[in-house]
């Protein structure tokens, strides 16, 4: 049977096959549980089918026309208005969001500013090493994973790169090693062998252990007796033993790292010096590293922005121009530096910190996604549209950076318009 | 007693879960919880049925409590979640999501339902 | 393995099986009975063979069914028991490399990942009943599952 791709999450399995009649999807078979909840969006009793306008403090349904209309009108009387979201979208809805704010004077930025982004601003110093999912499975023998709790958030990625077998590594879990770095026992730590390396290290102390690793690197035997950070001596070397003998070696770098410290130290800057000198001494082999991240197409933002604009993140646009700047979302929000709001694909009410919910809902907002959550309660207009990957199609990038595209596999129900479709209408109409 | 919070991801408390299979009710008793080690939750005598009061620099709020041994002392968990963001904020142009300095203490107070959290955040 | 700790280990084939680990595998299955291993019902191993006897009570000679569980709560679908299962590897050529095998399934198939969890097909070609020698020791599942969902038991 045909075998179609899941998005689900940012790893965007491609061997996932499916039994649908054209109307329902009967049967997912290969997909984990964040795939299979994707799919069952389908079909949730909480999903928008009509567009909905806010009159006397409630939502009302109402008519394709009226509600573009007041769009075009908030939008119209609006000199600073701002764009969020666009990580659940596909790369041309990206690049038609990229060409609306430039007509209308906008702010654009994606999830990835507040997630991955940082990591972005630095690499343009001293650059980054990437390597893709195949050849992790196929040469890798060194797998550490640092601050990120792959079992939870991304489930399928321990079995694709560590328990396969590949080309150059036919006895699979053998002959790779795991080294798992976090405070707390979470449950990729069940997963260990005899030759795997656990190491429970104290909270806020990893720039104290990549500082330790840089002074070994370059001298020997400086390491404090008592060990670093709570990880003791003979763990310390284990780990200085593997990092410099790993023929093919990925680290994968998750939030619990790229949380900025209270006093403004970059871990990130410091991580990437370290990675780069021990490739420097590397006799044979070399060290990448894999940012996981969230939404299943963070990565294709910042590719999309870089080939057409030559800027990677937040753009900003005045008189139909790029112009340089140093805001963020969140600087333009904690400013009041907007009067008006289109949030497409994301939730920010849930995830942004209690002070810029508030500040956010104080001005127009127009919501764009296919369910309802708790950006909905507050908006003021709700504008629905079809889900990526399954009603509609489309180009995503993978989180190693590896294109991928979506397939249309079913209908959208009441002809609900796909995101491209709906940001090319508000455009024609302005 | 003063304790480090970490805001997480976690399988079995998930918003995107709650938001397409259950309703408000699962939300509010899946994602308002706050875990933590159990030699912790001895020595604040507290009891299943107890809830907790957090406060930080940025914001307080009410979760209910629960234990797991595979966190070290000292920390707090929570799930991402509408109740969690009342803890967090922002350091010049960094958001703050980890490691985030917090009072606890237990008490009776009921914990706010996510109605009356959307109309916090209105007005 | 409890059971086996308490035979005398010498490998010596009088029961009529190649090692004290096969006898102490079919002893757990309920195949065979203490008495049937010659060497300790001799004076010198009256200690263990008393342990022996209260260790497996009233259920020796009771023939008991393999089984293999799965908690449909805690399993989160990832997978890795399609991947990691020796006789998926050789009859089923995408799990070498972490993919999904094909539907409908293949006649050897043991496990597959339906509806976002892990489904047990059938235990006909499972290692614990079809293989000789150390392999019949087989617990991959069990041992690499992240949230421990996979037990293996005998009623």
């Amino acid at each position: 049977m045909k075998r179609n791709t899941c998005s689900g999450c940012s790893l965007l399995c491609d061997d996932i096959i499916i039994r649908s009649d054209g109307i329902f999807i009967d049967e997912v078979i290969g997909a984990c549980l964040k795939g299979k909840e994707r799919f069952d969006q389908t079909t949730a009793k909480n999903r928008i089918l009509n567009p909905m306008i806010r009159e006397n403090g409630e939502l009302k349904e109402t008519t394709w026309e009226k509600a573009l209309e007041k769009t075009i009108e908030i939008i119209k009387s609006s000199n600073n208005p701002l764009l969020y979201g666009f990580s659940n979208v596909s790369c041309e809805a990206q690049l038609k969001g990229m060409e609306l704010a430039e007509s209308i004077d906008g702010f654009i930025d994606s999830n990835a500013s507040i997630c991955q982004g940082k990591i972005l601003d630095v690499v343009n110093e001293t650059g980054i090493t990437l390597t893709s999912i195949t050849e992790i499975i196929n040469k890798a023998d060194l797998i550490i994973s640092w601050g990120a709790n792959a079992a939870e958030s991304i489930p399928r990625l321990l079995n694709k790169t560590v328990f396969s077998r590949g080309k150059f590594r036919m006895t699979g879990r053998e002959i790779k090693t795991l080294i798992n770095i976090d405070p707390v026992k979470t449950a990729s730590f069940n997963v260990m062998g005899v030759r795997d390396l656990a190491l429970q290290i104290e909270p806020n102390k990893d720039l104290d252990l990549i500082r330790i690793l840089m002074e070994e690197c370059c001298t020997a035997d400086s390491i404090p007796s008592k060990g670093v950070a709570g990880i003791d001596k003979s763990d310390l070397k284990r780990l200085l033993l593997h990092l410099k003998g790993a023929e093919n070696g990925v680290i994968f770098v998750g939030q619990g790292l790229l949380k900025p410290k209270l006093d403004g130290t970059n871990i990130i800057k410091e991580l990437l010096d370290l990675v780069q000198m021990i490739n420097m001494k590397q006799e044979r082999g070399r060290i990448s590293l894999v940012l996981l991240g969230g939404h299943f197409n963070m990565a294709g933002f910042d590719q999309v922005a870089l080939s057409t604009y030559g800027r990677n993140g937040s753009l900003q646009f005045k008189d139909n121009q790029l112009i340089e700047t140093q805001d963020t979302i969140i600087s333009k929000i904690n400013s009041d530096d907007f009067d008006s709001s289109i949030i497409v694909g994301t939730d920010p009410i849930s995830h942004l910190p209690f002070n810029l919910s508030k500040k956010l809902c104080t001005k127009p907002l127009i919501y764009i996604d296919n369910k309802k959550s708790a950006t909905y309660e507050v908006a003021d207009i709700v504008l629905p549209t079809a889900i990526t990957g399954i009603e509609a199609g489309g180009l995503t990038y993978r989180l190693d950076q590896v294109p991928v595209e979506l397939n249309k596999i079913l209908n959208p129900p009441n002809k609900i318009p796909s995101d491209e479709e709906l940001l090319t209408q508000i455009m024609e109409k302005l | 007693m003063e304790m480090i919070l970490n805001t997480v991801r976690m399988v079995d408390h998930d918003q995107v879960r709650e938001y397409v299979y259950g309703d408000e009710k699962s939300l509010m008793e899946n994602l308002a919880i706050g875990i933590l080690n159990p030699e912790d939750f001895k020595n604040l005598n507290l009891t299943p049925s107890l809830n907790i009061k957090l406060s930080s620099e940025f914001g307080e709020v009410i979760v209910r409590n629960n234990r797991d041994e595979n966190i070290p002392q000292g920390l707090i968990i929570m799930p991402v979640s509408i109740w969690a963001n009342q803890l967090t904020g922002i350091k010049g142009k960094e958001p703050i999501y980890k490691n985030i300095v917090v009072k606890l203490e237990p008490t009776r107070d009921p914990i706010l339902t996510f109605q009356e959290l959307i109309s916090c955040i209105k007005k | 393995m409890e059971l086996y700790k308490f035979l005398p280990k010498t490998n010596c084939k009088k029961c009529g099986k190649p090692t004290c680990m096969a006898f102490a595998l079919d002893l757990l299955q309920g195949k065979v009975k203490v008495d049937d291993c010659p060497p300790i019902l001799e004076a010198k191993y009256k200690k263990q063979y008393e342990t022996l006897k209260e260790m497996l009570g009233g259920e020796e000679g009771q023939k008991k069914e393999l089984q293999i569980n799965v908690d449909e709560d805690a399993c989160d679908g990832c997978g890795i028991c399609v991947t990691v299962c020796p006789v998926n590897a050789r009859y089923c050529p995408p799990s070498l490399s972490g993919k999904a095998p094909e539907y409908p399934p293949e006649e050897h198939q043991l496990f597959q990942v339906k509806k976002g969890k892990c489904e047990l097909l059938n235990l006909k070609y499972c290692r614990r009943l079809d293989a000789q020698g150390r392999e019949r020791e087989c617990r991959v599942c069990e041992t690499y599952c992240p949230r421990e969902a996979i037990k293996i038991e005998y009623t």
